[in-house]
């Protein structure tokens, strides 16, 4: 009960919820604007949390991503345009409620399921990091091993587009995370000469690099374009939501679950959730011939699946400091540097900040409510900022903050190296997930395997020794053969299929 | 075609690692030396990368064959080129920023940058103006006073700013 309560005062501070209002507002204002995305958002708030204290830094992170997953649909409302790429799969549906006159309608119902999708999310994180938490303690370098070659693994199977893109992709982030000082032998790796990369690459310049950079040379690379609001929206915004509510529950919890489920996965964020309930929920309703013309059944799906998926990929993340997408990989970055160990002790530490990590989760949710229908009634506003001006903010932005974690001139460099290989991997269609998974994950994978060899002497068998490790290396094998078994299934169904019928 | 291009990259960067990995020191003790892992990437950049442009290979053979070249040119990537170069436009601008910043101080280049990209992209001059000068003063106000981060303050400027910066 103490531990409880230090967790409630570690929240309940000025300084914390002041961070979370604040937080809220700039979540709320880069998710409504098309073009910033939410990884984006928290990429360009890191610098400052890099300040702040290791509470109000992660509520300033999970309180920015939430909000900009929800307004991400202002625009796709309004404009058909997805404010972030979570919002793209039901885009179709509330635009085509808008142009029906029924914008604030959708952008209601989107809200409502977003903070339970956020809530359900966080529910399950609660239940589960602790037992799961438990079961961790046992793991050794073995487990954690193949846990980061699972989660690395993830990341090219559940990616949308080319697995080879993806694997390549992945391939330049554990590239980046070889740089600096080997472990074992202390040789320096890929330093070309330089000492700052003595300590080996720093997030922080790599991510701002990978997503606002590179975002900002798309900005640049296309045509500019004049946003216009042709929609009319004199509608209310919660009126119909309880009777929604009542006759689609199904599709939030469903959408919820599978969010929670996929956002845990390492490698699929909220916007893979997102497309995937939205297909479940299409495939299971009543009314199929409604999708695609302004159905709020699809809507109800994907909305709460986005944001749970925010919430489940803290899940392994907490549990086995491995990330389930983008921002919590940023995440384990900030608490690296805040010289916290992401894992199972963090649950048993006794200072709370567990506690205090689910309060922030759940007023960060529960604040979205009030916010979100401030933002919806201001929608035109976020829209219509004009980006010739906001893109040359957000460019200095990205200059000082590089600059501001090591005061080091080498990591605006770094921004500028990294920000120009990502653009030119993004424009030829590699997804950058994995990048930043391999990023975070690869000294881990690394560091577990050169403790494992050091501790049997080179026996690579010992992998498979104990029965967790074991059973996790079969997992990872079983991935890694899936492409073939479903091919081999698929063809063996064809081969077989005219003599039975 | 893209692909094929971007695959022979990752061949290239691959070789690469491989053999500036292979330059590493190992020791007798440790059966895995630092250059393990570096190598193992660059094996995967030469495998993907190969498969990547085989791939490109196989889609283009498969796509040119039973078509007209009419309908081949349009089924063909479309190109990026269309916009010109001014997706280098921010690179260039954090380049000016890392070589200017020094001698123009922090303040002034970050202006100087935002009222040349605003201008370009056709924002009224006054409006850029104005924006540029009040952001550059509160990002550089915000960064050094409260965060205490020691942006440049310029050779130009040196001991003539107010205390406040």
């Amino acid at each position: 009960m103490d531990i409880l309560m230090n967790g409630v005062g570690l929240v309940l501070n000025f300084e914390t919820l002041l961070v979370i209002l604040l937080a809220s507002l700039f979540g709320i204002f880069v998710g409504a604007v098309p073009g910033l995305t939410a990884t984006m958002a928290v990429a360009l708030l890191v610098p400052l949390t890099f300040y702040m204290d290791t509470i109000p830094a992660i509520a300033a992170i999970v309180t920015t991503s939430a909000m900009a997953i929800f307004a991400g649909d202002i625009p796709g409302t309004y404009l058909n345009i997805p404010g972030t790429p979570a919002s793209a799969a039901y885009v179709g549906e509330s635009h085509a409620l808008a142009k029906k006159g029924r914008a604030r309608e959708a952008l209601g119902i989107n809200l409502v399921c977003s903070v339970f999708g956020g809530i359900f999310g966080t529910l399950i994180l609660i239940v589960v990091a602790q037992s799961l938490a438990e079961v961790a303690l046992q793991f050794s370098a073995f487990e954690y091993f193949w846990l980061a070659v699972l989660g690395l693994s993830c990341s090219i199977f559940i990616s949308v587009g080319s697995r080879i893109k993806a694997f390549l992709s992945l391939l330049f982030g554990i590239l980046l995370s070889t740089v600096g000082l080997d472990m074992m032998s202390g040789a320096p790796r890929f330093t070309f000469g330089v000492p700052d990369l003595m300590a080996g690459i720093n997030f922080i310049p790599v991510m701002i690099g990978m997503f606002a950079l590179n975002e900002l040379m798309s900005y640049y690379g296309s045509k500019s374009e004049k946003k216009t609001i042709s929609v009319v929206d004199n509608d209310s915004v919660f009126h119909h939501v309880p009777g929604h509510m009542k006759r689609y529950w199904r599709n939030m919890v469903r959408g919820s679950s599978i969010g929670t489920l996929i956002g845990a996965l390492p490698g699929a964020g909220a916007d893979i959730a997102a497309w995937i309930s939205y297909g479940v929920g299409k495939g299971r309703s009543k009314e199929k011939e409604k999708y695609g013309t302004g159905n709020i059944e699809g809507i109800m799906d994907a909305s709460s699946a986005n944001n749970s998926g925010i919430s489940g990929a803290w899940v392994p993340a907490l549990v086995f400091g491995i990330p389930g997408d983008s921002i919590t990989a940023i995440v384990i970055g900030v608490l690296y540097m805040k010289g916290m160990n992401p894992g199972p002790t963090i649950f048993m530490d006794g200072s709370g900040l567990i506690y205090a990590l689910f309060i922030v989760f759940i007023l960060a949710n529960l604040m979205m409510l009030p916010i979100g229908y401030i933002a919806i009634r201001l929608s035109k506003l976020f829209i219509l900022t004009p980006s010739r001006i906001l893109m040359p903010v957000i460019l200095c932005f990205c200059v000082v903050g590089a600059f501001a974690i090591n005061n080091s001139i080498v990591d605006v460099w770094l921004m500028l190296i990294v920000g120009l290989v990502a653009y030119i991997l993004a424009v030829n269609d590699f997804p950058m997930a994995p990048a930043i998974l391999g990023l975070v994950l690869g000294s881990v994978v690394e560091n577990n395997f050169m403790s494992a060899m050091l501790r049997t002497g080179g026996d690579l068998t010992s992998f498979f020794s104990r029965p967790i490790s074991a059973g996790l290396g079969i997992a990872v094998i079983l991935l890694w053969c899936s492409p073939f078994l479903i091919k081999a299934y698929r063809y063996l169904q064809t081969k077989f299929q005219p003599s039975s019928t | 075609m893209r692909d094929l291009f971007t695959g022979l990259a990752f061949v290239i960067a691959g070789i690469a690692t491989i053999v500036t990995a292979q330059q590493f020191p190992t020791l007798p003790s440790l059966q895995y030396g630092p250059s393990l892992f570096p190598s193992i990437v660059g094996a995967g950049f030469c495998l993907g990368g190969a498969l990547l442009a085989a791939n490109a290979l196989w889609n283009r053979r498969r796509v040119l064959a039973p078509q007209t070249s009419t309908e081949a040119a349009a089924l063909r990537e479309p190109s990026t080129g269309k916009s010109g170069l001014a997706m280098l436009l921010p690179p260039l601008a954090i380049v000016f920023y890392i070589f200017a910043s020094g001698y123009l101080g922090a303040m002034i280049t970050m202006a100087v940058i935002m009222f040349v990209l605003m201008i370009l992209r056709k924002t009224v001059p006054w409006v850029a103006l104005v924006a540029s000068l009040i952001v550059a003063l509160a990002i550089y106000f915000i960064f050094s006073h409260y965060l205490l981060i020691p942006l440049p303050q310029g050779v130009l400027l040196e001991g003539r700013l107010p205390w406040i910066f």
